[in-house]
């Protein structure tokens, strides 16, 4: 049935279509760890481990153009990171860790892991305050690894000199991207040979969910090509214009900024606050908790890193039932859910309460009520929708919508708890974002559940002129000159400069995106 | 596929397609352009300063008169510090006395490196009583620099006579070639080489002439790495309260 075709496999055309890019998430991982390995090479020509801040600090002033390779070379180590959880996200939604993609899932945690190591090392390494804090967590959860300890410290940190400290971080983060390299490679081919996870439609919902060529396929050159093409420079144009944008835009949080902070040895140090990279927040407020600060920080990570984790790697040989439907996984969607949500609000915590120690009570309700909150709202939802009680097409919609709701607002509850009466700027900021995130998928909920959002019929494509696509190109094609001219004539020396010109590009990048999709929509027909 | 094969075959508006196609390619190759520029321009270093050798260089004060030993207190409480042989790379100029504030001679002596094993000759003290010496002022622990490093005299209440960095506690000897006497750090600082000329104590004059022992924290080389000081001859010396 899964009949040998010639590889790269053609695919289904509403992978090319309107909301088909879920299909492509990989492909973005994939675009963003090329630019990555294309731009950390060019560090590596500069960076001398002997001198790590100085030697950053001069790239970043004093090399041509040296303030955008770096800027984009973290943001896109962060767009790689938020890319891969949505990569397994959608996976695990749609079921692509059943039958036959155990191998896939199971590669793709283990690249996971490894794009946040290579990230925990890459980050620690321009020695500024930021990176030293990271390296000490890294290092207390290292070193309290029951009889290895020590050798883990040296093994990842070296003897304690500062030299040997960044020579093993640069040595540790191309080792971990090599890896990724090679274990992508698995990954992309167990993919291709699988073929791509198809649609609910096409698969029945049911496992193995295999792809099938019914004969209309289209060729993928240049159709897919295009599209990928498409894909690549829009994700390209996107980490090149935000911290592009960024580094001209004035104060920007320590946790965002696109620039390293004061050195570590600078008097000036003690006023930025102790933040870990935010991809790794959730686990330093975890050992602020005030029985993990019991357990010590090796037991408390294994114990809330290491038990999501096991689940993810269990998890194709727990559900192991054929259905493919939402409503037949309340558990699977539930503690997905739930995980997601652990992970934001951790994360925020942490990075509005950096350091403070939680009371055992605020931690067990803080787990223990979505944990029991989630699934009863999931499982009740998808009983009504398998018994016919609830007939809505957007039926997983309210499942997600309605579960997210709910624990936003006890995410509301545990701030309030938390603060005591005590609302500091942080404690505003968290109750705002968090409020506004329980507002949108309250709203969200029930306007799928009463049918304001009616189940949209499907739009004959309004045709449009020939010559409207030849004007829309031929005002692009002038567009992108005028700023290749601006960006060819600009003075550059100082960082505002070069980020002007990172704009520049990003914007280029997403030009030719668009140029391309307007020639598919003119002559593909997609 | 019938439907693409007639687009294949018969392309129905070719005008209008490569227009199309000519402009989308000059998008994608203004960005292709621009990346490579940078890239380019970015690949090839831009040349830094490197000194071929050890300057030698006066001490001078700020207007310019050569520092001569009486200008120079015995147990300055103050910090007293130069650039050598880069910009922005501080060194002691110390003048050691006991606690009477009477001048120390220091002997040559053979500094042991902790971290290595290496050992090296500690110069000693210049000048007509052999008491003046100098070293790096930044600390080879994890390069803090004065104020935090800084040498205490007999009159302190802690570390009398040494040389401590109040980041981390490393603490060093200048009595001794400013040898390791507490970690964490693991080398002792930098020695600085003086010559003295001349014999009369109001206007006789200090030249550096090089380093020895350790590199200058966090540099492969003492030569390379920073920005030359402004004048090839001549180093101004500062006092500063810690």
């Amino acid at each position: 049935m899964n009949e040998p075709q010639p590889i790269p496999r053609k695919v289904p055309d509403y992978m090319r279509k309107a909301g088909g890019f879920m299909f492509w998430t990989g492909a973005m991982v994939s675009a963003v760890f090329l630019y990555e390995v294309v731009t950390g090479l060019i560090l590596l020509f500069y960076y001398e481990p002997s001198n790590a801040y100085n030697s950053t600090e001069a790239f970043l002033n004093t090399v041509p153009y040296g303030s955008i390779i770096l800027t984009t070379h973290l943001y896109g180590a962060y767009a790689m990171i938020v890319l891969v959880y949505i990569h397994l996200l959608r996976n695990l939604f749609v079921g692509a860790y059943k039958k036959p993609r155990e191998m896939q899932w199971l590669s793709g945690i283990l690249l996971l892991l490894l794009t946040i190591g290579v990230g925990f090392f890459g980050y620690s390494m321009s020695g500024d305050v930021l990176s030293s804090d990271a390296t000490d967590v890294g290092r207390g959860i290292a070193g309290a690894t029951p009889v290895i300890g020590q050798y883990l410290t040296a093994l990842f940190f070296g003897s304690g000199t500062q030299l040997s400290l960044f020579h093993r971080l640069l040595a540790w983060h191309v080792v971990l991207a090599a890896l990724i390299g090679i274990v992508f490679l698995a990954h992309f081919f167990l993919a291709e040979y699988n073929t791509i996870m198809p649609s609910g439609k096409d698969s029945g919902e049911r496992a193995p969910a295999i792809d099938h060529d019914d004969g209309t396929y289209k060729q993928w050159y240049p159709y897919n090509l295009m599209y990928m093409l498409q894909i690549v420079l829009y994700t390209l144009g996107i980490i090149v214009v935000v911290p592009s944008i960024l580094a001209v835009v004035p104060n920007v949080p320590a946790l965002f900024s696109p620039f390293p902070q004061v050195s570590a040895t600078s008097p000036l140090a003690m006023s930025v606050p102790a933040y870990p990279p935010w991809f790794l927040l959730f686990i330093y407020k975890e050992l602020d908790f005030q029985f993990a600060q019991g357990l010590g920080p090796f037991y408390a990570t294994v114990f809330f890193a290491g038990l999501p984790l096991a689940y993810l790697v269990l998890l194709p040989y727990i559900d192991t039932k054929a259905s493919l439907k939402l409503v037949d996984r309340p558990i699977t969607v539930s503690f997905a859910v739930i995980g997601v949500i652990y992970l934001a609000i951790l994360s925020a915590w942490g990075a509005l309460e950096p350091g403070i120690a939680i009371a055992n009570t605020v931690v067990v309700l803080f787990y223990l009520v979505p944990l029991f909150v989630v699934p009863a709202i999931v499982i009740t939802l998808s009983n009504a929708i398998k018994t016919g009680r609830l007939k809505n097409p957007y039926a997983g919609g309210i499942v997600l919508s309605a579960a997210f709701s709910g624990v936003t607002a006890f995410g509301l509850g545990m701030i309030v708890v938390s603060a005591k009466g005590n609302y500091t700027p942080g404690v505003i900021a968290g109750l705002s974002i968090v409020g506004l995130l329980f507002a949108i998928s309250l709203l969200f909920a029930v306007g799928l559940f009463t049918g304001m959002y009616p189940p949209s019929v499907r739009k004959e494509p309004v045709p449009v002129s020939k010559n409207t696509y030849v004007a829309y190109s031929s005002v692009l094609g002038i567009v992108s000159i005028v700023i290749l001219f601006e960006m060819l004539s600009m003075p550059f020396g100082n960082v505002y400069d070069q980020s002007l010109y990172g704009i520049g590009l990003g914007f280029l990048f997403i030009i030719g995106g668009v140029m391309i999709r307007l020639y598919r929509g003119q002559f593909y027909n997609e | 596929m019938a439907g693409n094969e007639r687009e294949e075959q018969t392309p129905p508006d070719a005008s209008r397609r490569n227009f199309i196609k000519i402009m989308g390619i000059v998008a994608v190759g203004a960005g292709a352009l621009a990346f490579l520029r940078g890239g380019i321009q970015n690949i090839i270093p831009p040349s830094g300063p490197v000194l071929s050798g050890f300057p030698s260089m006066k001490l001078v004060d700020a207007t310019g008169k050569a520092i001569s030993t009486n200008s120079l207190q015995v147990n300055n409480p103050e910090i007293v510090t130069f650039d050598y042989p880069l910009l922005n790379e501080p060194n002691f100029l110390l003048r050691l006395g006991d606690s009477n504030n009477k001048d120390v001679a220091i002997n040559p002596v053979s500094v042991t490196i902790p971290l290595t094993g290496g050992k090296f000759t500690s110069p000693g003290g210049a000048g007509p009583y052999k008491s003046i010496v100098a070293s790096s002022a930044i600390c080879q622990h994890l390069g803090c620099i004065p104020p935090e490093i800084r040498y205490h005299t007999f009159t302190s209440a802690s570390f009398d006579g040494k040389i401590h960095c109040d980041c981390h506690g490393s603490t060093y000897d200048p009595f001794e070639g400013f040898k390791v006497v507490t970690g964490p750090t693991q080398r002792p600082l930098p020695n600085v080489i003086l010559s003295h000329e001349g014999s009369d104590p109001d206007s006789d004059e200090y030249y550096v002439k090089s380093l020895v022992g350790p590199v200058i924290y966090s540099h492969t080389s003492d030569l390379s790495g920073g920005n030359p000081l402004p004048s090839t001859t001549e180093t101004t010396v500062t006092q500063t309260t810690g």
